[in-house]
């Protein structure tokens, strides 16, 4: 069986795009923004729930679990974009044409 | 602190549904068209429950006026996701129809069927609006709503007592349908209160609450020689 | 375009992104149409009330409910598939996990949805954000739902940005989207092992998420005293009948998208047969927690409960209440145990019959307990109106819709996982010797 086949169009491919890392970098803070987000409202919830003496505890026990698994979520996220980016800004900058 | 506690006889209960015709006048209940009423959206705070046993002419009928229970333990309060219905600390489960979203789940968790909600927006003839009670707020489509206890009613008699720096009497505040039941068969009060009626009565041989095995602790308290 | 797809050697699975036939065209417009009637009819409930629906005292809750428990199941395609086969290292997985994932993320937007639909006052549904009680089961369902369509949309997205660098790299359409979308992925050993490292997090964190979120839809009915609701067995039931009904859904999409964009030769029959014992094992584990439910409540005789026993055994539900053990045991265990039945049309069927039944069991969960309120009170009905029926429709237009508009911009079948199956035959070998016993030296 033949290995995979690279296509050898001449199609400009800057990889380092610079407006397009912007956009990728806006994203991925709106991810976080989003689970800040998530946070502050859960937050919000149990302080309510502090007022009324509506059994807090149910709602501190939501919290340890929820909020973990968004802040873990959005650092995957972040983990993968540093990773992927770091790996390809180094190779960019080793030579400008591309490589297998 | 007080705790409302309504009892109703059924001994001497008739089944003539002025309790419930007060209700709604009360409580500017909307009026469902009677297409909708057959289709199951009918409103009523105060229901009335009808049990027919045997066949003619040997028939025992039971009629028993049904309105919230007021649990102390309410099912109702425990799934609403918004704070809109609540207990307060003298014992009435309340309904902020402001905050109602809607999602019925406090309809479908109450074990006495004692909600009922608002599928279209209320409508009033002319001549009925002159009767509002300007003490209840209307409510609008979407909510969902239950009796309240006339605690509209607990409202004044509470300003009208701090006014004259005394306590509230018993039977001073008492709902709609209590007072205009010509038969006496509902008493409403607090049953902290040693003198007041409810009291005495809650101590009746007959006295029982509707399926209290559920641990709702209803506040309504039912006299009957017979289930 | 100026695209040699053709020549790569998996150029059936980039066809549907760079040619677009009269068909898609045609489905997207009746799809839409469906979709903006829809939109149509809800806005009329917005406008009127819910008294539009068939819904009334003390059948509070209809198909809105039904639908929202439905759809919400199905997306459990995405978390079995992908997941845990991706665990446990199920080679035959690697055609199927993209369009599972896809299932999951788009029903579980238009499930997530219905809850909304099903409000009074939708225009007060930021009360939730404000005045919210993380002690009410419906909280516990946004808080595990949120959690479970941003971690599956994470799962999804992850395992696609080879792909995407795929497509990138063929420089047709939309380069700079799919630019923006790879993270300047080229597949490199650090970013691979990047990649491998987030996707073995995922896919590990995801199940106890997806296995949490059918439970808390299921506490929802369980949390209240109704009878018929109030059973410990509705945790575990609901996310099995969601993976049954999930594995039903994926098999479905995955035949006819078979048949649409001639993936023959990469969803072979035995993919099929495989997903196949599945749901055989699905329908019988389904089946056991409904005997248990049923021989439970009948044993003990309960007045309120066997009111709501009868009403599906012989009463009005009882042709809802047959037709879902028929759809969901019957048939699928007598097509999917034989040999002769178990070849594509059949397995067609049984999908077909047990996403209708599973339905039906939605159905016969929200409807009867509601219809028998206690107290000696009349039994009530339900009757679904056009508005419900129209935002059902709606809702699965919605998803097909979803589904072909995803086809047009990125590969059904992850690409680079066939590929990486096709060249890891050796480490698969290897692999299998290391369960084998070690041979002696000498």
């Amino acid at each position: 069986m033949k290995s995979k086949s690279k296509p050898t169009l001449s199609v400009d491919r800057s990889y380092f795009n610079r407006p397009v890392f912007i956009a990728q970098l806006v994203s991925l803070l709106l991810i976080w923004f989003l689970v800040i987000g998530i946070a502050l409202w859960i937050k919000n919830l149990i302080s309510l729930s502090l007022d009324f003496k509506d059994a807090p505890g149910v709602s501190i026990a939501i919290s340890i679990v929820a909020v973990p698994i968004f802040f873990t979520l959005a650092s995957v996220l972040t983990y993968v974009f540093i990773g992927l980016h770091k790996e390809e800004k180094k190779r960019f900058d080793n030579s400008g044409e591309m490589e297998q | 602190m007080p705790k409302w506690t309504m009892v109703i006889d059924l001994n001497k209960c008739t089944g003539c549904g002025a309790c419930m015709s007060a209700c709604k006048m009360e409580n500017n209940v909307a009026i469902v068209e009677p297409d909708e009423a057959r289709d199951g959206r009918i409103m009523f705070w105060m229901d009335m429950l009808d049990e027919h046993e045997g066949e003619y002419p040997d028939i025992k009928a039971k009629w028993i006026p049904k309105p919230c229970f007021h649990c102390d333990s309410p099912p109702c309060t425990r799934v609403c996701p918004v704070h809109a219905t609540y207990i307060n600390e003298e014992g009435l489960v309340g309904q902020i129809y402001s905050r109602c979203i809607g999602c019925r789940y406090c309809m479908a968790a109450c074990p006495y069927t004692a909600k009922v909600f608002n599928w279209y927006e209320p409508q009033w003839d002319d001549n009925f609006k002159k009767c509002f009670n300007p003490d209840v707020s209307v409510r609008m489509k979407g909510v969902v709503e239950k009796c309240s206890f006339c605690s509209h009613r607990l409202i004044v008699v509470k300003e009208n007592a701090a006014e004259e720096d005394r306590e509230i009497a018993d039977g001073e505040y008492t709902t709609a349908c209590a007072e205009c039941c010509p038969a006496n068969a509902i008493s409403f009060g607090d049953i902290e209160n040693r003198e007041s009626e409810v009291f005495k009565l809650s101590k009746s041989t007959r006295a029982y609450k509707m399926m209290e095995d559920l641990g709702t602790e209803p506040k309504v308290i039912y006299l009957s020689y017979r289930e | 375009m100026e695209t040699n797809y053709k020549n790569d050697i998996d150029a059936p699975l980039y066809k549907p992104i760079y040619e677009t036939g009269k068909g898609f065209y045609v489905s997207v417009t009746i799809l839409l149409a469906i979709v903006i009637w829809s939109a149509y009819m809800f806005f009329t409930q917005v406008a009127y009330g819910l008294g539009v629906t068939g819904m009334n005292q003390p059948v509070s809750w209809g198909f809105y409910i039904v639908n929202f428990v439905f759809f919400i199941g199905i997306s459990h395609a995405g978390t079995l598939i992908s997941a845990i086969l991706r665990l446990s290292k199920a080679e035959w997985r690697r055609p199927i996990t993209r369009m599972a994932e896809v299932i999951t993320a788009i029903v579980l937007a238009i499930g997530g949805i219905h809850p909304i639909i099903d409000l009074g006052r939708p225009d007060r549904v930021l009360n939730v954000f404000t005045a919210g009680r993380l002690q009410s089961p419906l909280l516990w369902d946004v808080t595990s739902i949120t959690a479970y369509f941003t971690a599956s949309t994470v799962y999804l997205y992850l395992p696609m940005i080879p792909d995407i660098a795929k497509l990138r790299d063929k420089g047709g359409k939309l380069v700079w989207f799919y630019n923006f979308l790879s993270w300047g992925w080229h597949g490199s050993e650090k970013q691979r092992k990047t990649l491998n490292r987030a996707i073995n997090i995922l896919m590990v964190m995801v199940i106890p998420i997806a296995i949490s979120v059918h439970t808390v839809i299921s506490y929802i009915f369980s949390m209240t005293l109704q009878p018929g609701w109030h059973s410990t067995i509705f945790g575990p039931y609901f996310v099995v009948g969601a993976i049954f009904s999930g594995i039903a859904a994926l098999l479905i999409v995955m035949i006819a998208l078979r048949k649409v964009y001639h993936l023959e030769n990469y969803l072979k029959e035995i993919h099929f047969k495989y997903l196949g014992t599945l749901l055989l094992i699905m329908s019988l584990l389904w089946f056991y927690f409904t005997f248990s439910e049923y021989l439970t409540g009948v044993f003990g005789n309960e007045p309120h409960e066997m009111d709501i026993i009868m009403y599906k055994f012989t009463g009005p539900y009882a042709l809802f209440f047959w037709g879902m053990l028929v759809c969901n045991f019957i048939i699928p265990v007598v097509i999917l145990s034989f040999k002769k039945f178990k070849k594509i049309p059949g397995i067609l069927i049984a999908s077909i019959t047990v996403v209708i039944g599973m339905w039906l069991e939605r159905l016969n969960i929200v409807v009867p307990s509601l219809a028998n309120p206690r107290m000696n009170l009349p039994v009530g009905f339900y009757v679904p109106s056009l508005v419900e029926w129209s935002l059902f429709l709606g809702g699965i237009a919605l998803f097909i819709l979803g589904y072909i508009l995803f086809s047009k911009f990125f590969p059904l079948i992850s690409i680079w996982e066939i590929e990486e199956g096709r060249e890891g035959v050796h480490e698969i070998k290897e692999r299998i010797h290391s369960y084998m016993p070690d041979k002696n030296s000498d």
